[in-house]
């Protein structure tokens, strides 16, 4: 790996350390926290943080939606519910079998290590010759066009389960008349 | 950018940063109790997810890795708003929210 | 001359299956009758395969294949009948005097609850015999010999509420396995040299095997021979067989199946000769047997067991025949012998049943006169049977004891072994014959006889009885040498009588006057100490003791084979089969059950550890795809 100096670059490579770095700590944030509320929050910077990532990848259309979609909307959802249900402190590493700790952090370390292994064993040859690409790479019209013609099944399908989670939250949602009253008495 | 290379570290970096982060999602689903603590880490590993196609696809010059990600988006947010009425279902039932205690599979 | 044979061999078995297959459907009689048509109708098998080979010209007979039972390698075995002078001789006899005496149970079993069981076995024991003589190659003579043994078991142990009948069957047949088992022996050798169990193969391959070899084959036969034939030191089993019922005894362990052993030294003889020094052993355990159990019987007290030893010691009488080469006239002692000796038990039975049960003779003095026909049959079969002239026994038996004289000095001990057995017979027959039948009836005989509407019996037993004293009378006139040899004649092709085993004319007529004066003598002392009681008993406490123990045999084998075994048989229980074996099946359990539960302990309930698996398995997998691409 040649670490070729220039103005350009050195702003890039500054603005991923930067991405990155913030990326990585928001992700070990969210599992730490005690509070849902908190890790919820360290979720959205991870969020921004990806989303400067996928600029530096000329995914620009990709990124404003990471931020109005995940970031604006199912983040924004999601602190409803943590509010919702209220506070409520928790011992994140206890509890359970004995093996399930350490089988976790084992299984989830040979994930890591494996993908490391790969992309430094096998992939290191393939991913160094990048593609040059042009501005019309991440832009809007471009995925427009490409979601209209290419890729025309996988914009249908997503379109429909949307509209399969819209009914199954709704249902999910619905008050039980009969079952509901008697919570809702002594909740009040 | 105009026929542009990319500038910065090469996509080999973009990719560990995504299997890092699918690591610690998959550590978090694995040892949090709590279900919304669990949904957080999830969306982590499709985040993972997404950046590995994204920088794949930024390495081959394919549209198609950007338009995966969008799907990958939409489906995230689906399962989201599922997994969170199950929560307020199971807060309005006075069930306790923690899935070790959720267990009537229980053996 | 073919379909004959066959007919013969499978008709007894037809009627087996028969009274099995109709159960309790048919009347308890009417399973004797099939039993006994069915073994007529063998009977008439064999006289047309006699005839047709007569008129064939009596050569080495034929053999006919029906299929091929067994196949391996080149070594092939079929199911085939043997039709030639020796297998139609024992064909007639077996199915003959067999015919007699199921017709005779029909009447001695008649209201025993179990009779149809009784008559499918007889019907299948006469298959049996018929197997092991009709038998094309060895091997279905084995399978004929094994069958013999199985139905002897059963029939032994037919009233099977009785431990003693239980154990007299379960003895028979161990020992007679111990038989099987040398018999089988012998023919692995036989197999291993020359590939094939064919009569005509074994007998050429005997003469190409070392001196070894074959005196092993020709050992492993003998001891076969002696099992079944019970002849020291496997004789133990035939007096505890008396256990069956009567015609049991008349038919299987008389006239049939204890000259199996003959028979087998007859049909191969081309082998005993080539082993001659086993041959001259199998002689002398005729003789040694014939004198025991000459000397044995005559302390028994129960009646069947006294025929039991005199059958024993006529059979030794066969077996030397035969051991010295005179087949042909062991062979003729074999015929006759099944008639005196089916008619012997016969009239025990008719008095057996006449007294409601009782065999013990000290109880059954002078029924002669309660019992006049029987008693007079019963004479002349004792008559027969110590070879007083001109009943059938005189001719057989003393052309065996002349046929001993030419074989050299061993000859010499054979001859004065027959001949103090002559002497023997005659006491211990007649000892019988006086203190069962003349004289006032005794209180418990006037007591107890019953007759059977003014008969001694029923027709079903008169009968039969009535043939076979003609032929105890006059059979044995079908040969008298040295002026007619019809028997040796047509035994000729297939069991030449050696050289050696035929006596001068002079030798004869010696040995003959001897042996006929013996009898008469120790028919004397046997009036003289039982009859007229003139003389008393000898009293010799050791002997007696010693000869009621029947020479301690039994005591013998019990230190021998049964304690080792049975103690090697609990030290084994102990050290092996309970911690081991039974253990193992609640160990396996047990175990099953343990990992079940550490099995168990995976299935949480949790969503965690579910996704903890699915983690798991992604990782392996992920390592597996790296290695394998």
């Amino acid at each position: 790996m040649i670490l070729a100096f220039s103005a350009g670059n050195v702003l890039v490579w500054a603005v991923w350390m930067i991405a990155g770095l913030a990326c990585l700590a928001s992700g070990v944030a969210v599992i730490s926290f005690s509070n849902p509320f908190f890790s919820a929050l360290a979720l959205i910077g991870n969020l921004g943080s990806l989303a400067v990532l996928y600029l530096l990848l000329s995914a620009e259309f990709v990124a404003a939606a990471q931020v109005l979609v995940y970031a604006g909307a199912v983040m924004v959802m999601f602190l409803f519910v943590i509010a919702y249900v209220g506070p409520r402190q928790e011992t994140p590493w206890r509890g359970g079998p004995s093996w399930q700790t350490i089988g976790a952090v084992l299984a989830a370390g040979a994930i890591f290590v494996e993908i490391i292994v790969v992309l430094g064993l096998k992939a290191g040859g393939r991913l160094s010759d990048v593609h040059a690409v042009n501005g019309t790479f991440g832009s809007p019209g471009w995925i427009g066009r490409l979601f209209l013609t290419d890729h025309l099944l996988a914009f249908e399908i997503t379109s429909i389960v949307l509209l399969v989670a819209a009914v199954g939250g709704v249902i999910l949602g619905e008050h039980t008349k009969r079952r509901d009253v008697a919570t809702t008495e002594d909740a009040a | 950018m105009q026929g542009a290379a990319l500038l910065g570290p090469g996509i080999v970096w973009y990719v560990g940063i995504a299997g890092f982060l699918f690591g610690i999602g998959a550590l978090g689903v694995l040892v949090r109790r709590n279900p919304l603590i669990v949904l957080l880490s999830l969306e982590i590993m499709l985040n993972g997810a997404n950046l590995a196609l994204i920088a794949f696809a930024r390495s081959a010059g394919n549209g198609a890795g950007q338009i995966f990600a969008l799907a990958v988006m939409a489906v995230a947010a689906s399962e989201v708003c599922v997994g969170l009425g199950l929560v307020v279902a199971l807060h309005r039932r006075r069930l306790p929210l923690d899935v070790d205690r959720l267990s009537e599979l229980r053996g | 001359m073919i379909t004959g044979a066959w007919l013969c061999l499978f008709a007894p078995l037809a009627g087996a299956v028969l009274i099995t297959l109709c159960g309790t459907r048919i009347p308890r009689r009417a399973a004797g009758w099939i039993s006994t048509l069915s073994v007529f109708i063998a009977f008439g098998g064999a006289v047309w395969s006699f005839l047709a080979l007569r008129s064939h010209g009596s050569d080495h007979g034929a053999i006919s294949t029906a299929w091929t039972w067994l196949e391996s390698g080149s070594f092939k075995v079929g199911l085939s009948v043997l039709v030639d002078p020796l297998s139609t001789m024992m064909m007639l006899i077996v199915t003959g005097v067999g015919g007699l005496i199921v017709l005779y149970s029909i009447g001695y079993m008649d209201g025993d609850p179990e009779e149809r069981r009784y008559f499918a076995y007889m019907s299948f024991f006469v298959f049996s015999m018929l197997l092991l003589v009709q038998g094309g190659n060895l091997l279905l003579l084995l399978a004929g010999w094994g069958l013999v043994g199985l139905s002897s078991y059963l029939l032994i142990g037919f009233w099977h509420e009785k431990p003693s009948a239980v154990a007299a069957a379960k003895k028979a047949f161990v020992m007679n396995a111990f038989g099987d088992a040398t018999m089988a022996l012998a023919f692995f050798v036989l197999i291993f040299h020359s590939g094939s169990l064919e009569f005509a193969t074994s007998f050429t391959t005997a003469g190409h095997l070392s001196q070894t070899t074959v005196n092993l084959v020709a050992l492993g036969l003998l001891g076969g021979a002696a099992a079944k034939s019970a002849q020291i030191p496997l004789h133990t089993w035939l007096p505890d067989a008396m256990e069956g019922p009567t015609p049991v005894s008349a038919l299987i362990h008389a006239a049939t199946m204890v000259t199996a052993g003959v028979y087998l030294i007859a049909r191969t003889h081309p082998i005993f000769e080539q082993a001659r020094t086993i041959e001259l052993v199998a002689a002398g355990m005729g003789a040694l047997t014939l004198l025991v159990a000459g000397l044995v019987a005559l302390v028994q007290t129960d009646i069947k067991r006294v025929i039991a030893y005199s059958t024993m010691s006529q059979i030794g009488y066969m077996f030397l025949g035969a051991g010295v080469g005179a087949y042909a006239n062991g062979m003729f002692h074999l015929m006759t012998h099944a008639f005196f000796k089916a008619l012997l038990f016969m009239g025990a039975g008719l008095v057996i049943h006449a007294l409601a049960g009782e065999q013990d003779i000290r109880k059954m003095g002078g029924i002669g006169k309660l019992m006049p026909w029987t008693r007079w049959m019963f004479l002349i079969a004792s008559l027969a049977l110590v070879g007083i002239f001109p009943f059938a026994g005189f001719f057989s038996k003393d052309s065996i004891i002349a046929a001993t004289l030419n074989v050299g000095w061993y000859g010499y001990v054979l001859w004065g072994a027959a001949l103090a057995g002559a002497f023997l017979t005659g006491l211990y027959t007649f000892r019988l014959y006086f203190i069962v039948f003349p004289g006032e009836p005794s209180a418990f005989a006037e007591e107890h006889h019953h007759d059977h509407h003014g008969l001694e019996g029923p027709w079903t037993m008169l009968i039969p009885v009535g043939v076979l004293t003609v032929l105890s009378a006059a059979g044995g006139w079908i040969q008298f040498s040295p002026y007619w040899q019809l028997v040796t004649d047509w035994l000729d092709p297939v069991a030449r009588t050696l050289g050696v085993a035929e006596p001068t004319n002079t030798q004869e007529w010696v040995s003959t006057g001897l042996a006929l004066g013996l009898g008469l003598g120790g028919m004397a002392v046997a009036y003289a100490i039982y009859g007229s009681g003139r003389l008393a008993v000898p009293r010799l406490p050791a002997v007696q003791r010693a000869l009621e123990h029947k020479l301690y045999f039994d005591e013998a084998y019990d230190a021998l084979f049964f304690k080792p075994s049975a103690a090697l048989a609990t030290q084994l229980r102990r050290l092996v089969e309970d911690p081991f074996v039974l253990a193992a099946g609640p160990d396996l359990g047990e175990t099953a059950m343990d990992a079940g539960r550490l099995v168990r302990r995976l299935q949480t309930g949790m969503l965690r550890t579910y996704v903890l698996f699915l983690g798991m398995g992604m990782a392996v997998m992920a390592v597996v795809f790296l290695v394998v691409r």
